[in-house]
């Protein structure tokens, strides 16, 4: 297993780093500010947990989807899942994003003992994300809503770890799920246990900190409340209305790894939550593991959480966007692997990918 | 007590790393030559004056006049070194098969050993190099007697009462002393004297 | 030894350093009045006149930079007084227009220039030859080849300046400055020079039409060398071969010749009067020879004005050697007895072979690793220089970096990460940065920074800053303050509330000059590594002129005043070698405190060199390096 110059030659100097955050705090060489993530001076070690951790190092997919999801019949588009759910909260809370199912999935897990803290991303400011561990209610609303920009808030970990904690509940980005699931897949033999119960979201891509020095300089005067990303438009909350933003403004924000991301609902994760489309306040809910039915039937149980069928016509869309996805991310792969500005972290050669992209260049002359 | 010297001039080095008391050492031990009557020239190389790096002094005597301060390649007759890399650096340089060598055995690790981009040789292989190149070699722990004696950072006075009790060295133990006086008062001049006599001993007959 | 220069014994024979021979010489001539700025190997002469100025009533300055200290003198001397000034070769440049201007009015009380060269650049960025400036300015110029003679020269360049109205300069190097010999002591004055009052028609101007009158004056001085004890020769009545020689070649000729055994075949003429030179005694011996050597430091000075002479006497027969087209001696790096025992025995056709050590067989030899220069443990500077690499490796934006003159100069090596781009003289750094940073409008993007430490500030960045803040130029400008002139031995400058004669002066802040000349300035701790990596990225990404400074008292000055905090390894929770360190301590942090032990496989503290700054415990991954007692 390589070290830290590999992961810097492979994945840090090319752009493919999706600033999960997983390589960072056990390491002194690795670093961030914002969304700067670099090897800041050369490591000697040869083989080194951060390559091991990287979801976009050459990673074994299929293995990891016989470890952790063997038994849960398996979709191409959207992961291996047992079922999909529309849900929201019965009772709103401030901020909440869509239907507030997260915050309550999270809740619940505390509640029943599933896990002894939470690892979520949130802070007084409403776009910065910043993570931390909360075990109390009131730290779990202040991290309600989403946001854009990206974190690696994975660093965090190592701090679950120094206080003992043995049962963790992370809600992270599908590259984060990724990372979470090679941690366990590769942990040494003598490392203590962590037991990790994922709640993936749904994500097109996230923003570089860039958007938040561009926000300042666009709308110097402006305190911003959060922002929302409803079908098609970018809106942004501040205390003098909705301000539209233009997606392309925005899509130019868009950090480069992304660009090389196969995963749009955190195939995965335990339960994976994203927003519900056809209504507001509303989630889409898949649900994968049994832990992740688990979660969701104390939910249901404690009269937390509202759980209805899902539309069978949404279920088709959500699959489109997410095969979508799949062909972009691949047509950006091969041509990054072709120009030799990438190493590639699937075997292109394997299924899917194989047919994806053979379908994809049928289609458009690749 | 005659003037003359066993060899004329006679060409001492005393090396080490910068920190070390060096120069303090070899201006003690030439003050105490110039007192006894002798023409003495020190000439120090110290680099960009900075602490851990090499630092040598030649000392040149001679009853007959004044010496440039710089020794002729192959030309020490004795080397007195601080430190064991420096030592040897010095001695292939300066020393010749009858070259006297003492050395105290403790290292100070370069840059380039404490980064782990070259590792710090052995003392035997040291010693044994400088075996070859040297007519006699011998180790004293100047830094371990010093620091038992109650201060590490005066293994070079230590050094210098092992120098002054060599035959060629026309210095008695009390030269040296009158120096000391001149310089120390109280506790600092008798832990330097303690030292210095420390040093003596391992070289006196 | 200070009392050694002061002490009232004529007549007694002492081991001095040269600079303290100098420094006696000072006192000897009656000096009232030295100013100079510090610069190896010449530093130690002021310092010890600060020492002694209350004792010998005389007043001493650490001048802000040379061009103050070379005027000061011109000043004093204005009023009647002995003015000595001491620089480094580099800082002999730096006063360039003063002395040819100076040259042009001569002066009332004596001035003595002494200029430190440092062949070999021991501690310099260049070796140069000062002499061409005597001759280029046109003042006599003196050469002191032992250390007797480097005491004796001050005292006679008095003389000679006051005799002819010139400024004289006296050239040693580091070999004498820093070397220690022999040198007895002659007789103190009653009283140090007096200051003479200035009437109205008393002049010190410099205008053109004075150029015949310095020439006249150096005519004036010829006659005067033609008899100077420091001229002599040695040898038989008719050499085969005539060494002329002046500084530190004499001694090496010396020795040269009665190694090979060459007494009856190889004469030498010392000249310690090397400009203008006495040609009539110069010929004399010229005329005795018909190989003629030059042996000097460090270009062929005195050689191509012994050439000039051998032009204008056609009659002569006479083949020159020297360092000149390398046509006996190198043309760079210092002399030693060795370069000019083998350029004799070359010369004299005789094999010359040194005492060699004895054999050693190949598997024996031992391999052994370099000393690179590194700064001293708790070095503010290593602090300084790992965040700001850290800093712009994490900006990802190619910052560049605009190097100065200290002891952070070092962190274009190894101890520094190689962070500096540039390096060339003192005040270089913002200049160069301020010109970097106007290509932005030309497409340049990279973050541009400068350095510069709290003595180089003073020294000549003032006109940098205004310059870089009149025009805006998008740059960083970073001034490492650690209360210092520490390179060269902690003299103090502008900001520091004590001068070189232990006096209370009137140290200024250098943020309040920095906010009056109009640019944001932050202070930061370097030793706040994280916590200060953000401001440096923060400011970077800012348009504009910005300066921050990194406070923080040089480590070893800390040491003495506040003494050491004692801080250890926990070896339990040492990583060492493993993923998660990879002796992170030693390896990357590179303090000398900071060692392997490689028997434990762990790292460990070295107690007598660690200072205690604690900066390893704050980046240590695995938070073993434990800091305790001592003030914090």
């Amino acid at each position: 297993m390589p070290g830290g110059m590999q992961l810097k030659a492979e994945v840090l100097s090319t752009s493919a780093c999706a600033l999960c955050g997983a390589c960072l705090d056990w390491c002194p060489y690795l670093k961030n500010i914002e969304d700067h993530l670099v090897l800041r001076f050369d490591c000697p070690v040869e083989h080194g947990r951060c390559y091991s951790v990287c979801p976009r190092t050459l990673t074994d997919w299929q293995a990891i989807n016989e470890r952790y999801l063997a038994d849960v019949p398996y979709d191409s588009d959207i992961g291996a899942y047992q079922t999909v759910f529309r849900v929201r909260r019965l009772q709103p809370i401030q901020d909440q994003q869509d239907g507030g199912t997260v915050s309550t999935l999270l809740q619940t897990a505390l509640d029943n003992n599933m896990v002894e803290g939470v690892l979520i991303t949130g802070s007084g400011d409403p776009l910065t994300p910043q993570p931390y561990l909360a075990d109390q209610e009131e730290d779990i609303r202040k991290a309600a809503g989403s946001r854009f920009l990206a974190s690696p808030s994975l660093r965090k970990i190592m701090e679950a770890r120094e206080k003992g904690m043995e049962k963790l509940a992370v809600v992270g980005r599908p590259c984060q799920v990724q990372a979470l699931r090679k941690m366990d897949y590769n942990k040494p033999a003598d490392s203590p246990p962590l037991d990790v119960l994922s709640i993936g979201l749904f994500c097109m891509w996230s923003l570089s900190w860039s958007f938040k020095d561009y926000l300042a300089s666009t709308y110097p005067d402006l305190t911003f409340l959060r922002m929302a990303i409803p079908q098609h438009a970018v809106e942004l909350y501040t205390n003098e209305g909705i301000k539209q933003i233009p997606v392309e403004t925005v899509q130019s924000y868009i950090r480069p790894g992304c660009r090389y991301c196969l995963d749009m609902t955190s195939e995965l994760a335990d339960i994976s939550v994203g927003a519900f489309e056809p209504e507001a306040g509303w989630n889409t809910v898949i649900v994968r593991t049994e832990r992740g039915r688990e979660l969701l039937d104390k939910a249901r149980e404690a009269n937390l959480l509202q759980i209805e069928e899902y539309p069978s016509e949404e279920l088709e869309r959500l699959r489109g966007a997410s095969h979508n996805k799949k062909v972009r991310g691949l047509r950006n792969i091969k041509q990054a692997v072709d120009e030799q500005k990438l190493t590639p972290f699937i075997d292109l050669s394997s299924s899917p990918y194989r047919e994806i992209i053979a379908e994809s260049s049928a289609k458009e002359g690749f | 007590m005659t003037m003359q010297l066993s060899k004329d001039p006679l060409n001492v080095i005393i090396c080490g790393v910068g920190g070390q008391g060096n120069i303090l050492a070899s201006e003690l031990l030439a003050s105490a030559l110039v007192e006894k009557g002798y023409f003495t020239t020190v000439g120090e190389t110290y680099g960009a004056s900075q602490r851990g790096g090499s630092v040598m002094s030649h000392v040149r005597i001679s009853a007959r006049k004044q010496y440039s301060a710089l020794i002729p390649r192959g030309e020490a007759h004795i080397i007195i070194g601080f430190e064991p890399i420096e030592t040897l650096r010095v001695a292939r340089e300066y020393g010749n098969s009858q070259t006297k060598v003492i050395f105290d055995p403790r290292p100070n690790y370069p840059l380039s050993v404490l980064i782990g981009e070259a590792v710090y040789p052995e003392i035997e292989a040291i010693v044994k190099e400088l075996r070859y190149l040297c007519g006699s070699v011998q180790v004293l722990e100047a830094t371990r007697l010093a620091q038992e004696a109650g201060n590490a950072q005066a293994a070079n006075i230590l050094l210098m009462g092992a120098l002054t009790a060599m035959p060629e060295i026309p210095l008695q133990a009390e030269d040296y002393s009158q120096v000391l006086s001149q310089r120390f008062k109280g506790d600092v001049y008798d832990l330097n004297q303690k030292v210095f006599d420390l040093g003596y001993k391992q070289i006196a007959v | 030894m200070e009392w050694m220069v002061t002490v009232n014994e004529p007549g007694k024979t002492f081991l001095m350093q040269g600079n303290e021979a100098i420094v006696r010489g000072a006192l000897e001539a009656g000096v009232r009045f030295a100013a100079a700025y510090p610069g190896s190997p010449s530093s130690e002469i002021l310092t010890m006149l600060g020492h002694v100025a209350d004792e010998m009533n005389l007043y001493a300055e650490w001048s802000t930079n040379e061009n103050c200290a070379f005027q000061a003198c011109m000043g004093a001397s204005f009023g009647g007084v002995r003015a000595l000034c001491v620089v480094k070769q580099n800082g002999l440049l730096t006063i360039g227009d003063a002395l040819h201007t100076a040259a042009l009015s001569g002066c009332k009380g004596g001035v003595v220039l002494l200029t430190a060269d440092d062949p070999n650049a021991h501690s310099s960025t260049n070796e140069f030859d000062s002499r061409h400036q005597a001759r280029a300015a046109g003042i006599p110029l003196l050469e002191p080849a032992t250390f007797q003679e480097a005491k004796d020269m001050i005292v006679y360049g008095f003389e000679l300046s006051e005799k002819i109205g010139q400024v004289v300069m006296v050239r040693s190097v580091t070999r004498i400055c820093h070397g220690r010999g022999n040198v007895t002591l002659g007789e103190l004055p009653e009283s140090p020079s007096s200051p003479v009052p200035i009437g109205e028609w008393d002049k010190l101007i410099a205008i053109n039409w004075f150029h015949d009158v310095l020439w006249a004056k150096l005519d004036q001085a010829q006659e005067l060398f033609e008899e100077s004890p420091f001229n002599w020769y040695s040898g038989p009545e008719q050499p085969e071969l005539l060494i002329i020689t002046s500084g530190t070649g004499w001694l090496y000729s010396v020795e040269a010749v009665e190694t090979l055994g060459l007494e009856d075949k190889v004469g030498i003429l010392k000249l310690g009067c090397t400009w203008p030179l006495p040609e009539k005694l110069v010929l004399k011996y010229l005329c005795k020879s018909p190989r003629v050597l030059v042996v000097e430091e460090v270009d062929p000075f005195l050689e191509q004005n012994v050439a000039n002479i051998i032009a204008h006497n056609p009659g002569l027969n006479v083949q020159l050697y020297g360092r000149y087209k390398k046509s006996a001696l190198p043309q760079s790096f210092e002399l030693n007895p060795d370069v000019v025992l083998n350029a004799l025995a070359t010369l004299m056709d005789i094999t010359y072979q040194s005492s060699k050590t004895g054999e050693v067989p190949a598997e024996a030899v031992v391999n052994i690793p370099p000393r690179d220069l590194t700064f001293c443990a708790g070095c503010p500077h290593r602090a300084s220089f790992f965040l700001l690499k850290q800093t712009l490796r994490i900006h990802e934006g190619n910052g560049v970096v605009m190097g100065d003159i200290g002891c952070y100069t070092m962190g274009g090596q190894r101890a520094g990460h190689f962070l500096l781009h540039s390096l060339a003289c003192m005040g270089a750094g913002i200049n160069m940065g301020e010109g970097l940073g106007q290509l932005t409008r030309f497409g340049f993007n990279q973050p541009v920074l400068a350095l510069a430490g709290d003595s180089t500030f003073f020294h000549s960045c003032l006109p940098g800053l205004v310059n870089a803040r009149y025009h805006d130029s998008n740059m960083l400008f970073v001034i490492l303050d650690n209360s210092a002139t520490a390179m060269t031995g902690f003299q103090p400058h502008p900001g520091i509330p004590v001068n070189c004669m232990g006096q209370p002066a009137n140290a200024m802040s250098i943020e309040k000059i920095v906010e009056a000349i109009g640019c944001p300035v932050t202070v930061a701790d370097p030793y706040e590594i994280e916590a200060t990596t953000q401001v440096v990225y923060d400011l970077i990404k800012k348009p504009g002129m910005k300066v921050l400074i990194l406070r923080q008292p040089c480590a070893t000055l800390a040491v003495r005043s506040k003494g050491r905090r004692k801080v250890w390894v926990d070896p339990e929770l040492c990583r060492g070698d493993n993923c998660g360190c990879g002796r992170f301590c030693s390896k990357t942090w590179g303090c000398p405190g900071n060692i392997w032990n490689n028997q434990t496989g762990k790292a460990e503290i070295d107690e007598v060199v660690c200072v205690g700054c604690g900066v390893c415990a704050s980046l240590c991954p695995a938070g073993a390096i434990k800091v305790e007692g001592g003030e914090a």
